[in-house]
């Protein structure tokens, strides 16, 4: 009796928070269900193209930077697909299902199961991102190979986890404020939506593509000139400046530190004037930097907004 | 530990919802190690003041102690003394039985060695003891109420509150947790439990409290309710013949108040719950009567109860 008075140290709290996170998480069929397609994707983008070589007789090319450069094989469509799986229910779902209340009236504060969640995300997004990877690296290196720099491997497994934490926060805030993981998921697929069409749009005929460095999702495109397959028409290597292309452009910055990234847009076509006008260029290193920076503002302005309203929650049910 | 006098005790605590006022100025005081029944009607406001008690909800004005403690904001170190069981519980389906009070225990700071003993107990003592490995999913209704049950019970809680425990139970599961009820305070713990049945927390509170939208109608021991509600009992006795002599010897009757004629019948009023009428036959045949019938028009706590209830919406509705 004397002992269940004292306050049980935060360390057991914490981890019963994110074993029970855990465990929802494990057992949920629509994680389980977006595991197993993220393999078979990744299977087949490994062997189609061996299935294609047989076929056309034509032999498969070595390509020693296939791993370095494909990662954990998802891009923004993953990330986000991955994030909503991961959290669409964790705030919202214990509201919907009536979960919270339990919960809530344990001997854990409401900030302890807020980080435990958001730990249990982490736990849950790493393990799958270490084990694609993995797979893609194995996989990668049978089909096209040695391969290069893996070494870099955790750079851009870290990048890509950055990536997806900033669709995880906002599915988690709008999942809280909402307590509705419909809303959630839906709102989330509407940013998602919006960004990946306008985008590029704007990236191709706006004069303020910088603007496009401070949102999620894709950004603004610029090209690395001097890299990437010779095309009259494409100025360098496209890469991407949003918070998804953390993790490739961390791998080309330290593939090639001194890269500069020039920007451009579509001009008018008119007699005499050329197709893509350029606007300005910058060093890679403040690209990768910036993107870091703004993925990280986003993760910790989402996270506060929605440890703030799980905080502030009532239990009307 | 010094002694605290009261487990629960709140002051004016009010909760609206939009124009509705749920709680309305609730002092509640439920002292320690007693058993403490909270009765009222559906939507009285009983489940809107535990989920205030709780920290669920936060009021509109008022205070709630616990253990003499002001409680304000999230405070999980009031919560590692009370246990609560919602009404109608839901826990997560996937987790087994055994599972959620195994990690239910952990948020208590219960170890690895400690929740080995007392998950099995609980299981038991709530009778899932085979059904521990099945997740909650599969549970019935009423299993679903005695996890919940358990899960209450988990950190040996000095304060449990239960928001209609019995509901979804079957008439064996309402005498289990009658007992489960009378064996935890034993154990020096205070209990407030809930309830829209009057006889299902007669049978195990000693104090009670009963509200109506949001009001307090009483609060008190069982016995001072019973007879303060019960009031006087009215005894009608008829006879072949009704003279002064009779009414002049029944009134003489210890306990009788007062007495009113109605053709051959006397409306007598007797004090308390006494049965009088060996004394008032006795006192009718001396002075020449004769009974034709007697009747004692006994009240239950019951029909009191929602004579009560009755009462308080036909002034709120005026
Ligand atoms: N979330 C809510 N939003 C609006 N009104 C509510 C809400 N919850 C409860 N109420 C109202 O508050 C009043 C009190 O409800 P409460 O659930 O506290 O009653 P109760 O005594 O527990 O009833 P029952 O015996 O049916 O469980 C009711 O009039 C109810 O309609
Ligand atoms: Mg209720």
């Amino acid at each position: 009796m004397s002992r269940s008075r004292t306050s049980p140290s935060r360390i057991t709290r914490f981890s019963a928070v994110v074993k029970y996170e855990l465990l929802w998480n494990i057992r949920k069929k629509k994680f389980l269900g977006m595991i197993v397609l993220a393999f078979i994707l990744a299977t087949l983008s490994l062997v189609l193209p061996v299935i294609l070589s047989n076929v056309t007789n034509q032999p498969l090319n070595q390509n020693p930077d296939y791993v370095i450069s494909t990662g954990t094989g998802i891009g923004g469509l993953g990330f986000f697909l991955f994030a909503i799986v991961t959290v669409m229910n964790s705030i919202s779902g214990e509201f919907e299902s009536g979960t919270i209340v339990p919960l809530l009236t344990k001997p854990v504060s409401r900030t302890t199961i807020f980080i435990g969640k958001v730990f249990a995300a982490f736990l849950t997004l790493f393990t799958t991102y270490v084990i694609l990877t993995g797979y893609l690296a194995i996989g990668g290196t049978i089909v096209y190979g040695a391969q290069n720099s893996l070494h870099l491997l955790p750079i851009s497994l870290m990048g890509n986890i950055l990536s997806t934490f900033v669709w995880i926060a906002i599915v988690l805030a709008i999942g809280s404020i909402s307590k509705s993981s419909m809303i959630a998921a839906l709102v989330t697929f509407g940013i998602w939506m919006g960004l990946t069409i306008a985008s590029p749009i704007i990236s191709m005929f706006s004069d303020q593509t910088w603007i496009l460095h401070y949102v999620i999702g894709s950004g603004a495109t610029g090209y690395i000139e001097g890299l990437g397959s010779p095309n009259p028409l494409i100025p360098g290597m496209p890469i991407s400046t949003g918070t998804d292309s953390i993790a490739t452009n961390l791998i080309n910055y330290i593939l090639y530190p001194s890269a500069n990234v020039t920007f451009f847009k579509i001009g008018i076509l008119g007699p005499g004037s050329p197709l893509l006008v350029e606007l300005y260029t910058e060093a890679l290193s403040l690209v990768v930097l910036r993107s870091i920076l703004v993925a990280t503002a986003y993760i910790l302005v989402f996270s506060l907004i929605s440890w703030y309203a799980f905080r502030r929650a009532q239990v009307l049910q | 530990m010094v002694a605290v006098e009261f487990a629960i005790e709140t002051n004016g605590l009010t909760k609206r919802y939009g124009p509705l006022i749920a709680v309305n100025k609730l002092n509640l005081k439920v002292k320690t190690n007693t058993i403490h029944g909270f009765l009222g009607p559906n939507g009285a406001g009983k489940t809107t003041t535990i989920k205030l008690l709780v920290g669920l909800l936060k009021p509109d004005e008022g205070t709630i102690s616990i253990f003499g403690q002001e409680v304000v904001g999230d405070r999980p170190d009031v919560r590692l003394r009370m246990g609560y069981m919602p009404e109608l519980p839901k826990f997560p389906k996937h987790l087994t039985g055994y599972e959620l009070l195994d990690i239910y225990g952990k948020m208590y700071g219960l170890n690895v060695q400690e929740r080995r003993e007392q998950v099995p107990r609980l299981l038991e003592m709530v009778g899932l003891k085979d059904r521990g490995n099945d997740r909650i999913g599969k549970y019935s209704k009423g299993m679903q109420q005695r996890i919940g049950i358990a899960q209450a019970l988990i950190n040996n809680p000095e304060l449990v509150i239960m928001d209609e425990p019995s509901l979804g139970l079957d008439p064996v599961g309402m005498v289990e947790v009658r007992e489960i009820m009378n064996a935890i305070v034993k154990r020096g713990m205070t209990v407030f439990i809930s309830s829209h049945l009057l006889h299902e927390v007669q049978q195990v509170c000693s104090h009670i409290t009963i509200i109506n939208r949001g009001i307090t109608l009483a609060s008190d021991t069982l016995e001072n309710i019973s007879n303060q509600l019960l009031g006087p009992s009215t005894l009608e006795v008829e006879v072949t013949k009704l003279t002064d002599a009779i009414v002049k010897n029944v009134k003489k009757v210890p306990f009788v108040s007062s007495i009113s004629k109605e053709d051959n019948k006397l409306l007598i009023q007797v004090e308390k719950q006494e049965d009088v009428r060996p004394q008032v036959s006795e006192a009718v045949t001396k002075s020449g009567g004769v009974i034709v019938t007697m009747n004692l028009k006994e009240r239950n706590l019951e029909d009191v109860f929602m004579k009560l209830i009755i009462k308080s919406k036909g002034a709120k509705t005026k």
